[in-house]
């Protein structure tokens, strides 16, 4: 049986508050990747106030709503972003987000490990229908991977980002189940 | 300068919790309203836990979150409610769920004449460069009048829901700010023209 938790290139782990806070802290004040990830003006808070964040998390114990995972690389074993899914219950479909705080590993094929391994738990371990993502339009390298995960673009919210003056429309991707069983049908191959 | 508030069939108006709390548990009972409008299965039961909510939730009107009633004109009468929220300041667009609860009003005019209402005080009120909204598949007629307004279609999330045994179509349709302009040419130039 596969590692559920274990990919190519990258593992999910759980990392106690105070290493997350420490991180977010770093990633927040990286304008490119907070562009990249969120789409809220940029902000920054202390890492005392992220870390009671986490703490409060961490605290509630795991919910079926709500799954987060921290990630490290196999080779090093640095913990290089993160990656959530918001399930819905009633209608078996999740929403995931992920980030790369560690800017030496964009490019590289680490995002799309992470999402594989993350579409493994969403249909194989939780048994949903449905995960969908949402990008903005000048994110082409992140378009690319989730393309490469089986992820077909659905929509696109026409110019509802502005940045540095200029328009852009935030895109909708979705991958049901049937289709990733049928993706992992043909890797097998 | 026209009143804001005003349609040709219904104004928008002050959403009191006293007076909506009194009438969302018999709109929220009706399954097919309930349905058409949320994707989530809990309605809420008692009146008492309405005003309860709508007190919390309403009353406090952040700064992001409009909130309203929707009264008939000929009959001031109470008929449905309506949520405009602004998702995102700096990008200035704006997110927009309506419900007729009162389901003698469907298929009339009346929703069409609120989203005009609506799309009229985003534009030219609150000053947001778009509005979206998300509608399920099997509510066609809902689907017809917004386009009928203005909106256009914009995507579909694939089977994003279950209902009755079979998964649906989540759609959802946006109105850029020169678009509904366009649409409403009886608005002056230099107001249509003024950022």
């Amino acid at each position: 049986m596969n590692d559920l938790f274990r990919g190519k290139l990258v593992r999910f782990t759980f990392e106690e508050p105070e290493a997350r806070a420490k991180a977010e802290a770093r990633w927040q004040r990286d304008t490119e990747f907070i562009r990249l990830a969120d789409s809220d003006p940029s902000q920054l808070s202390s890492e005392k106030k992220i870390k009671e964040w986490f703490d409060h998390q961490a605290e509630g114990g795991p919910k079926p709503e709500r799954v987060s995972f921290s990630v490290r690389t196999l080779e090093e074993d640095k913990h290089i972003g993160f990656l959530g899914v918001w399930v819905d219950l009633i209608h078996s479909e999740a929403w995931v987000g992920l980030g790369i705080g560690e800017r030496e590993f964009w490019s590289k094929g680490y995002g799309s490990d992470m999402m594989k391994l993350c579409q493994q738990y969403v249909f194989a371990e939780l048994g949903l229908a449905r995960l969908s993502l949402g990008l903005h339009e000048y994110n082409p390298r992140a378009l690319r991977s989730y393309e490469k995960c089986g992820f077909r673009l659905e929509g696109r919210t026409r110019q509802d980002l502005v940045r540095e003056g200029h328009r852009y429309d935030s895109l909708w991707m979705g991958i049901l189940r049937d289709e990733w069983l049928q993706m992992q049908k043909g890797e097998n191959e | 300068m026209k009143d804001v508030f005003m349609g040709n069939l219904v104004r928008l108006s002050a959403f009191d919790p006293e007076e909506m709390s009194k009438v969302f548990p018999r709109w929220n009972s009706n399954s097919e309203y309930f349905r058409l409008l949320n994707s989530s299965a809990r309605p809420m039961q008692s009146s008492r836990a309405a005003l309860k909510w709508m007190e919390e939730e309403v009353s406090e009107m952040p700064l992001d979150g409009y909130y309203f009633a929707i009264h008939t004109l000929a009959e001031d009468k109470l008929i449905g409610e309506l949520e405009l929220d602004v998702v995102n300041w700096p990008g200035r667009e704006a997110f927009v769920g309506l419900g007729i609860g009162e389901t003698e009003y469907w298929s009339k005019g009346y929703g069409t004449d609120v989203m005009n209402v609506l799309l009229r005080f985003a534009f030219m009120e609150i000053n947001v460069r778009r509005v979206s909204l998300g509608v399920f598949e099997y509510n066609p007629r809902a689907i017809h009048s917004y386009e009928k307004v203005g909106f256009r279609h914009e995507g579909s999330m694939r089977r994003l829901l279950k209902r009755e045994g079979r998964r649906w179509d989540n759609l959802f349709m946006g109105i850029l700010r020169e678009e509904w302009l366009e649409l409403n040419t009886s608005v002056p130039a230099e107001t249509a023209m003024g950022t």
